[in-house]
């Protein structure tokens, strides 16, 4: 896939009049209101705000995690607002791809096994499957850790990990909930080129969020949010 | 089930203790079911296994043949009643013999017809053609009562030649002989030549031509108030004690029944509760919950056919072993039921932890969890 084509070709993520309210007790809170975002295919798109903002819930509605309160959401064409919750587990299945905050890896699995989990829960191709683990493993400069267990794993390598089992199932958008938050300053700058690239290659889309500003020079564009509204 | 046998790779400890444990309490159960009816039948298999398939006990007796006297006004009583054909009298004695140059103690059965009170089969040699030859015991076989072995009943001498072995025959626990009537008689005389012609201990009936054991012992039981007939199992398990025994191990069973499902519920819920975190960020990655309730289930069922195939392995070189003079068996029955039974209770219990399992929202794994 090539830029050109990729830039008329449908959005990866198209989001219209998005709110999010999470009821606590007898009080609301409002954690994204009106929210309009569209990512293009290919594209990269930096999500900065300060803590308590909406990030994690904006990245949760768009990856089918969590269900908006209104609104709507089309990620790569597919309108998943009104799914259900199984409708929503095989749309994450097959469509978007994760880089959590905190928990990413199984710690009993290998590097090397916790890519291939997402085909052994998911669509069970096999062989296709593990020659794609070994691929990102080698890209992604693991191939030596393959067989090493989370436990045994440097943080940065773990985060590699990651973003290697955030791409096993292809997707068309892959979104990163601060993925250099646990990483020092030159180990960040190491993994966002790593994303890039991997992104880059695919013609993946992906929205990053993070607090650093430094982050945002290896996305496309820079989205902000504050108290759960987006500003261009 | 991938990430069922890779977690059990990666865990063999703790998944290893678990089947360690649940591999003893399958032996346990099946060693004293073995022990169970080992005992039961070295009480009553005398009962149980022999001809007549009904026995008439005076009430007094308790149940207890020994403890039974059939007086000739009861036994004419019998006799009379239209829904018993054949009659024999049984007379039972302890007496003390020696049996290969040893003295012990031996539970003596005279019966009048083979029908009528005998081994119902013999697992080697024959039934006595004469006075003074007898059936054994072959769990007491090895201990002077083989075929051609002859003991002598103490004091008196009367001697007693075993020609025939009978399988789970035994009374009381221990040598038990089968010998006609008269050879019966005259070991009560040797030992007390004042006892002129003992009465019978209970009476072995055949009901008559058409009529069952039930209809001979109800017909029996309304004649007399001190009749106390009973078909040939009732006589077994109603002997005194044999409920008692089994009541006790019945309790014990249920207890193991409780363990079992406990053990592996509480492992599975533990288990599953320190895994959370990874399960939610399998949710949360798209793996249906089934499949990871799936995996869960798989895991149940391999460490209870793993734990049993352990147990069933210490069990069966002990179930050919005597334990103090209990002969015990291979139960093939109860390894069948405890094997369905454990699996149920096995699997059911870790029903609770697919629960959980079942119930976890994928969206905790975009919050901070202490489960990096
Ligand atoms: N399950 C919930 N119940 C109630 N309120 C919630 C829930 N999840 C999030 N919130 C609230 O919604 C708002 C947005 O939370 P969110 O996690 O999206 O913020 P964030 O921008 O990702 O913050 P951070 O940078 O700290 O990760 C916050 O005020 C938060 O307290
Ligand atoms: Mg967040």
């Amino acid at each position: 896939m090539n830029a050109s084509a990729s830039s008329s070709a449908t959005p990866a993520l198209h989001m219209v009049g998005v709110r999010k309210v999470y009821r606590v007790g007898d009080e609301e809170v409002v954690a994204l209101d009106h929210a309009d975002l569209t990512v293009a295919a290919d594209e990269i798109v930096a999500l900065v705000g300060p803590s308590g903002s909406g990030k994690t819930t904006l990245c949760s509605i768009a990856g089918g995690i969590l269900s908006a309160t209104a609104g709507s959401v089309v990620v790569g064409g597919e309108e998943i607002s009104g799914y259900n919750d199984r409708q929503l587990t095989t749309f994450r299945q097959n469509q978007v791809g994760f880089v959590f905050q905190t928990v990413n890896l199984v710690p009993f699995l290998t590097a090397r096994e916790n890519l291939l989990v997402v085909d052994e829960m998911g669509r069970r191709e096999g062989k296709p499957a593990r020659a794609r683990a070994d691929r990102l493993l080698e890209e992604l400069g693991l191939a030596d850790r393959a067989q090493n267990l989370p436990g045994q794993l440097s943080g940065g390598q773990k985060q590699r990990v990651a973003i290697g089992r955030s791409l096993m199932n292809e997707p068309g958008l892959v979104l990163f909930d601060e993925p250099t938050s646990a990483l020092d300053t030159e180990l960040g700058a190491h993994v966002m080129e790593l994303i890039r690239t991997e992104m880059k290659a695919r013609g993946t889309s992906a929205i990053v969020v993070t607090h650093d500003e430094r982050i945002t020079e290896y996305c496309d564009r820079t989205v902000r949010i504050t108290d759960g509204v987006l500003e261009a | 089930m991938f990430l069922a046998l890779k977690e059990m790779r990666r865990a063999k400890g703790r998944f290893g203790l678990l089947i360690a444990a649940i591999g003893m309490l399958v032996f346990l159960i099946l060693f004293q079911q073995s022990l169970q009816n080992g005992l039961l039948t070295s009480f009553v298999g005398a009962i149980r296994n022999q001809s007549a398939p009904v026995l008439v006990y005076s009430v007094d007796g308790q149940r207890v043949i020994q403890g039974s006297i059939i007086t000739p006004d009861l036994e004419a009583e019998v006799r009379a009643d239209g829904a018993v054909g054949a009659v024999g009298r049984i007379g039972q004695g302890t007496f003390t013999v020696s049996a290969g140059g040893e003295a012990a103690d031996a539970t003596v059965l005279g019966y009048e017809d083979r029908a009528l009170g005998a081994p119902t089969a013999l697992t080697e040699g024959r039934y006595p053609d004469v006075a003074g030859e007898a059936v054994g015991s072959d769990a007491d076989a090895d201990d002077g009562f083989g075929i051609g072995d002859t003991v002598l009943v103490q004091p008196g001498g009367l001697a007693i030649t075993i020609v025939g072995l009978a399988r789970d025959v035994q009374l009381n626990a221990g040598p038990t002989l089968f010998v006609p009537y008269e050879t019966y008689v005259s070991a009560v005389r040797s030992v007390n030549p004042d006892a002129g012609q003992p009465l019978p201990n209970v009476l072995a009936v055949q009901p008559a031509d058409g009529r069952s054991a039930d209809d001979a012992v109800a017909s029996i039981n309304s004649r007399s108030d001190e009749l106390d007939a009973l078909t040939r199992d009732d006589a077994a398990d109603e002997t005194p004690g044999v409920a008692q025994v089994r009541q006790s191990f019945t309790i014990i069973f249920l207890l193991y029944g409780l363990v079992v499902p406990c053990v592996t519920g509480l492992f599975f819920l533990i288990i599953t509760f320190q895994k959370s975190g990874a399960l939610t960020l399998l949710r949360a990655i798209g793996a249906p919950a089934e499949r990871l309730v799936g995996s869960l289930l798989f895991q149940a069922v391999l460490i209870v056919v793993a734990g049993y195939a352990i147990g069933l392995a210490l069990y069966t070189p002990v179930s050919q072993q005597r334990l103090g003079g209990i002969p015990l068996r291979f139960e093939t029955g109860a390894v069948l039921f405890w094997a369905v039974a454990l699996l149920v209770l096995g699997v059911g219990s870790s029903l609770i932890a697919a629960r959980r399992v079942l119930a976890i929202d994928p969206i905790e794994a975009t919050r901070g969890g202490a489960n990096r």
